[in-house]
């Protein structure tokens, strides 16, 4: 028992001694995040800018403008200057450019439906999606303007209802992703990296010449990577619920059980990995073989569902998967840890099977 | 010396790699108290029989009794009562002195006291170090700690001083002979023969896998049955033969550099300078020397310890 708490005293003043190694397996994840939730992370909404130029500024006119302003979706921008406007659309710097001529007001008023008033839109082709999408919404407003103008009733209106009542943007997809990610690589890669290190330095040797099990070493080495990734974790955790306001949505406990199952399960595929490789220089390659297909396959960054179909099966077996699956429920969704039976049965398939033939591969030299 | 206790039994170890035999059946017996040293070139199968001696390696046939446990049989048993200092180890670089110390120590059911341990290994001023940033003595020193650190009866250690200053190496013969006179029984490994000399009760020379020779270092030297010896080379490929200078009790000669062992120095050498200006030759890089282990293994083995 000594033993056992010394080993991990002497491991987490290790990783605490090891500044470069603590600062940069935290840094990725967390720049990794920040960078993808700044280009991505606001999800389904598109940003559009448009900019209005009011040649005739009259009550109707201003109609129109409240017309648009409404739209969420669009930031307005009001001027008067056509040819200005214009060239930022060529540069791109505006979606849209829509002009209300002189005349709007009496040809509205008039309401002569057989020769309906032509607002000129102005949109830039190389952006083709977004302009398509802004032309819709310029519709829209045009659309309501001419239908309260002719005191026009719906026949039929669709109703709209989203399937999960919530919003859920990209970062929120994003984050779970990135913890099983840094849950990953730290047991996976680190493990396979230390141990074999430490094997070809001697250092496993000594202890072996000593009365030390290597049910303690191995027990101290789980014992102290489970706490530093805890709160790895939480610190990743903590930034995203700061800078994104990501939240917990279901327990905490079910957050933690699944970081655990995670941590034990690739620390376990680390400990294979050391086995096999014959040096330090060849556990890296080895466990990059294994982390970077998981990284892109295993539901990391792309939901797994966009994968091809001949691709499937084999993501659906990926330990990533299922670890990054579970805490996007839980996270998410608020599941619950009996909702995620079937991941946590998979992520223990894995835990013993890695530990039972990790077991048969250790070597302490 | 027969009255002695035997605290090591070496019973026919042999180990093989391959079709290489490293070990090739090991007999000797350590007493309770004594340095006992194995001597001999590198891959003469010391460090190999030194690791099976401490459970590192499974012997291929054979077996020890260590402590009076079998280490095929109670190993765990054998742990406790030995200390092991390898060779080329290295530590975990990020820990201090001291804190290996109580690592090292939990690993066994008691340990000794830690501060006066490092007193002892005149580490006091470096225990808060990190282990990075220690010389190479200190290292040294530090390795021996932790075979000490649980108070074991047998201390293995492997070439403790290879690789270190001559003042550090000094330093570190007075630790050995200090564990002596505790009564603590010391089993190394050494290539150097003055190490071997000022150290060992006892050596046991090996080459090649095999023991050739066990004894005190004094009648080592005395069973040469020479007092000195002569070293010299020709400047030319020199067809002469040595056996008759006058006086030569043994000769030991390996690739251009021949030894003449003898109890009479001056009749051999005047003898050797006769015989060189007779047939025309010149005598280069002549010295003469007390026989020591060195011409007792180039005697046996005709090779050298340490080629160069």
């Amino acid at each position: 028992m000594r033993a056992y708490y010394q080993l991990t005293l002497a491991q987490l003043r290790i990783f605490l001694r090891n500044r470069q190694v603590l600062f940069w397996t935290l840094a990725f994840p967390i720049f990794l995040m920040i960078m993808l939730g700044a280009f991505l992370g606001n999800g389904n909404g598109i940003s559009l800018t448009v900019a209005l130029v009011d040649q005739e500024k009259s009550e109707k006119s201003k109609v129109l403008f409240e017309e648009l302003k409404k739209n969420e979706a669009i930031s307005l921008e009001k001027s008067s200057n056509e040819k200005e406007e214009l060239e930022k659309l060529k540069k791109g710097d505006l979606q849209l450019v829509v002009i209300i001529p002189d005349g709007y007001a009496e040809s509205v008023t008039a309401g002569d439906s057989n020769e309906p008033f032509k607002l000129p839109v102005y949109y830039n082709e190389t952006n083709f999606a977004i302009s398509q999408v802004g032309l819709q919404l310029v519709n829209n407003a045009v659309d309501t303007i001419s239908k309260k103008q002719v005191d026009y009733k719906p026949v039929v209106v669709t109703d709209s209802k989203g399937v999960e009542a919530l919003n859920l943007r990209y970062i929120d997809f994003l984050v779970p992703g990135i913890v099983a990610m840094m849950i990953m690589s730290n047991n996976m890669n680190g493990v396979a990296g230390q141990i074999s290190s430490w094997r070809e330095r001697g250092i496993l040797r000594r202890m072996q010449g000593t009365t030390l099990k290597a049910s303690t070493f191995i027990a101290a080495q789980i014992t102290a990577r489970f706490m530093l990734n805890g709160l790895q974790a939480m610190i990743v955790l903590g930034v995203a619920w700061l800078a994104f306001g990501i939240e917990v949505r279901g327990s905490w406990l079910t957050v933690i059980a699944f970081v655990t199952l995670g941590t034990l399960a690739f620390m376990a595929i680390g400990f294979i990995i050391a086995g096999i490789a014959k040096t330090p220089e060849s556990a890296g390659p080895i466990a990059g073989f294994l982390s970077f297909p998981m990284l892109f396959l295993g539901g990391v960054f792309f939901p797994i569902k966009d994968m091809p179909e001949f691709l499937q099966p084999i993501v659906q077996i990926l330990p990533i998967a299922h670890l990054s699956h579970a805490l996007r429920e839980t996270m998410n969704v608020g599941a619950s840890f009996m909702d995620l039976g079937m991941e946590a049965i998979i992520l223990g398939c894995w835990l013993v099977g890695a530990f039972i033939a990790a077991s048969f591969t250790f070597k302490w030299e | 010396m027969e009255s002695q206790q035997e605290i090591i039994k070496v019973q026919g170890l042999v180990k093989r790699y391959g079709d290489f035999t490293a070990v090739d059946g090991s007999e000797f017996s350590v007493h309770k108290g004594e340095v006992f040293g194995l001597l001999g070139p590198n891959g003469a199968g010391k460090t190999t029989t030194l690791e099976m001696l401490v459970g590192l390696r499974k012997p291929d046939e054979g077996t020890a009794i260590v402590g009076g446990f079998d280490i095929t049989q109670e190993l765990d048993k054998v742990k406790e009562v030995i200390g092991v200092q390898l060779q080329s180890t290295t530590l975990f670089e990020l820990l201090t002195v001291e804190e290996i110390l109580y690592l090292y120590g939990s690993f066994y059911r008691e340990h000794i006291s830690v501060p006066e341990l490092i007193d002892d290994m005149l580490l006091t001023e470096k225990k808060n170090s990190r282990i990075k940033g220690l010389s190479g003595g200190q290292k040294q020193r530090l390795a021996i700690a932790l075979a000490l650190v649980h108070d074991p009866q047998i201390i293995f250690l492997d070439e403790p001083t290879t690789g270190l200053d001559p003042q550090a190496r000094r330093t570190l013969w007075d630790i050995i002979l200090r564990l002596k006179d505790r009564g603590k029984t010391v089993v190394l490994t050494t290539h150097y023969m003055d190490e071997a000399h000022v150290l060992c009760d006892r050596i046991a020379i090996m080459d090649q896998g095999k023991l050739i020779a066990l004894d005190t270092p004094g009648e080592l030297v005395k069973n040469l049955q020479s007092d000195s010896a002569v070293e010299f080379r020709f400047d030319d490929e020199a067809d002469v033969v040595l056996s008759e200078i006058d006086a030569v009790k043994q000769i030991g000669s390996q690739k251009d550099v021949h030894i003449l062992y003898t109890d009479d120095l001056q009749k051999t050498l005047t003898s050797l300078i006769a015989l060189a200006s007779e047939k025309e030759l010149k005598l280069v890089d002549l010295q003469t020397r007390t026989a020591t282990l060195e011409d007792v293994f180039i005697h046996m083995t005709g090779r050298r310890l340490r080629e160069g």
